[in-house]
């Protein structure tokens, strides 16, 4: 069990079936944010998107009613661009049209990296083709995430980047760096943003391998919400434990609170 | 690619107890387009004149075995179609021993071989060289197939990385296999090279145990490598996908580097 003797002056938190599940807000959720907010806690909305700019879901949560910025949002692409600019690489781009927009700016042209979403539109013999060339030819490959299928509203599961992430790898020996979430980078690069220490920072979310095990591992408090993708026994995913379940956001940061209260 | 770097390896001091060989086709004899390498039709006959008997093994999964010999006796060579060893026949056979029925991931050239089998509410998945036809529809087609299966089973012809096609080098099947195992958590049976039996069904043609043939390939990992754990011995070409690297590979030691067919040929017949 982790166990933080220190107060929380950081909360990850992950948005979709966290604070909202698709357009509903989660009751209570917009009240509890601001109360986490008037007890000095910073906020940064971390969520694993490969499709959607992040103009996109500042505009959802906008529209629920959820007072935040732009700039507290942290998702997997922005982390890929931390990547691309950290390494100083000129990727190509094996993205939805939509996500481009979060690489506005960055050089791609002779490209010498490869980036792999979620990109059903170009996961084809001759994109892949010239994705495995750049990386024989050295290039470096960084995935958004690992994911392995997802399920759409038609009811079935389609394949997700994982699978074509791999096959590169499989096909050059080059190893993905991989970027979203569980990646413990995920977490450090989004918390550097709000510039508190892993100890003195907790991750609210729905899933429990994702979110909570792997917060956790990179050295963060994890708090497992019983909503959105939650299924009964989920508690198991976590090793050693989580440091909260909580029954929704507004329980969590009741918890978080109280922990507070404790500490000083 | 054809590096003059010569022989290296002393595999053929072992000639006199060399009885046959096993050839791989695309990268050995002809570049994947068409054009027979320099010296490989010389190096076929002159086995042949020798009376040295040669079976072809290729993971060619893009047509049938009569396609192939009519692209290589086009070109000059002089083959017949009992001799190549292709995976789709084996594959037939393997699904029909189980009575499998069959979701096609594979070349449209190639599905003659599979006509007449049911494919009717499909039992397992076989990949085959598709090339375009390994399309984001049709790799979420057989892979939702696969989850649709009581116990998946996935069949793939060989499982190469990339070769070389026109002068580039091209994704071969191997990396869509390792994506659908990826996604559901199976493992693909390999029926092609590198599998053992593979090779032996090919050595069992011409009566040859494992330590009397050797196999000359230009994929390190599926011809040279899994010939040697086959118990045969391996010996790469510097034609086709050969790479610098490859000599020196941080799995696979072959017994021997030639710069093509013709140089390995000529110095087996030398040392016989």
């Amino acid at each position: 069990m982790t166990s933080s003797q220190k107060a929380i002056k950081a909360a990850l938190i992950d948005l979709s079936g966290t604070i909202h599940i698709e357009d509903e807000a989660i009751p209570g959720a917009q009240g509890a944010l601001q109360k986490l907010r008037a007890a000095g806690v910073k906020v940064k909305f971390v969520t694993n998107t490969t499709k959607q700019p992040l103009r996109e879901v500042f505009e959802n949560l906008s529209n629920l009613k959820f007072d935040i910025q732009k700039k507290e949002i942290f998702t997997s692409l922005t982390a890929a661009r931390c990547v691309v600019e950290e390494t100083k690489v000129r990727p190509l781009l094996l993205l939805e049209e939509c996500a481009k927009e979060d690489f506005e700016g960055v050089d791609t042209s002779n490209p010498n990296a490869v980036l792999v979403g979620l990109a059903p539109s170009v996961f084809d013999y001759e994109h892949l083709n010239e994705a495995f060339r750049l990386l024989l030819d050295g290039g470096s490959l960084i995935g958004i995430h690992k994911g392995r299928y997802y399920k759409k509203k038609d009811g079935l599961l389609h394949l997700g980047p994982g699978p074509f992430v791999s096959a590169l790898e499989y096909a050059t020996g080059v190893e993905a760096k991989v970027v979203g979430k569980p990646q413990a980078t995920f977490f450090h690069q989004a918390l550097q943003q709000v510039g508190v220490a892993l100890e003195e920072a907790v991750m609210i979310g729905d899933d429990a391998k994702d979110d909570v095990d792997g917060s956790q591992k990179a050295g963060l408090c994890g708090i497992l919400v019983q909503t959105g993708k939650y299924r009964s026994g989920d508690e198991s995913k976590v090793d050693p434990g989580a440091w909260g379940v909580c029954k929704d956001f507004p329980a969590a940061v009741e918890k978080i609170l109280e922990h507070n209260a404790t500490c000083s | 690619m054809a590096a003059a770097l010569g022989p290296k390896g002393d595999w053929f001091l072992q000639s006199k107890s060399i009885k046959g060989f096993l050839l791989d086709i695309t990268g050995v004899l002809y570049e994947n387009g068409g054009v027979a390498i320099e010296g490989s039709i010389e190096a076929v006959n002159a086995l042949r004149e020798a009376g040295i008997p040669v079976r072809f093994c290729t993971n060619e999964t893009q047509c049938t075995k009569e396609h192939i010999v009519t692209k290589l006796n086009r070109v000059g060579f002089n083959l017949q179609p009992h001799e190549i060893f292709p995976p789709a026949p084996a594959v037939r056979s393997f699904i029909l021993e189980r009575g499998l029925r069959p979701h096609l991931l594979i070349h449209d050239g190639a599905k003659a071989e599979f006509a007449d089998v049911d494919q009717s509410n499909p039992t397992c998945v076989v990949v085959g060289d598709a090339e375009d036809f390994f399309s984001y529809a049709n790799m979420n087609a057989a892979f939702q197939s696969l989850m649709a299966m009581e116990n998946p089973v996935l069949i793939s012809m060989g499982m190469g990385k990339f070769y070389s096609s026109k002068g580039k080098l091209t994704l071969d099947l191997g990396p869509f296999t390792k994506a659908l195992e990826f996604a559901c958590g199976v493992e693909a049976e390999v029926i092609g090279k590198p599998s053992k039996q593979f090779f032996l069904s090919a050595l069992n043609d011409i009566g040859l145990k494992p330590e009397e043939a050797v196999m000359i390939g230009d994929d390190i990992v599926s011809d040279v490598g899994g010939a040697q754990a086959c118990g045969l011995m391996g010996v790469q070409v510097r034609t086709g996908k050969y790479r610098p690297k490859d000599e020196n590979h941080a799995t696979v030691t072959p017994d021997g580097y030639v710069d093509n067919l013709l140089q390995a040929v000529k110095l087996y017949l030398k040392h016989r």
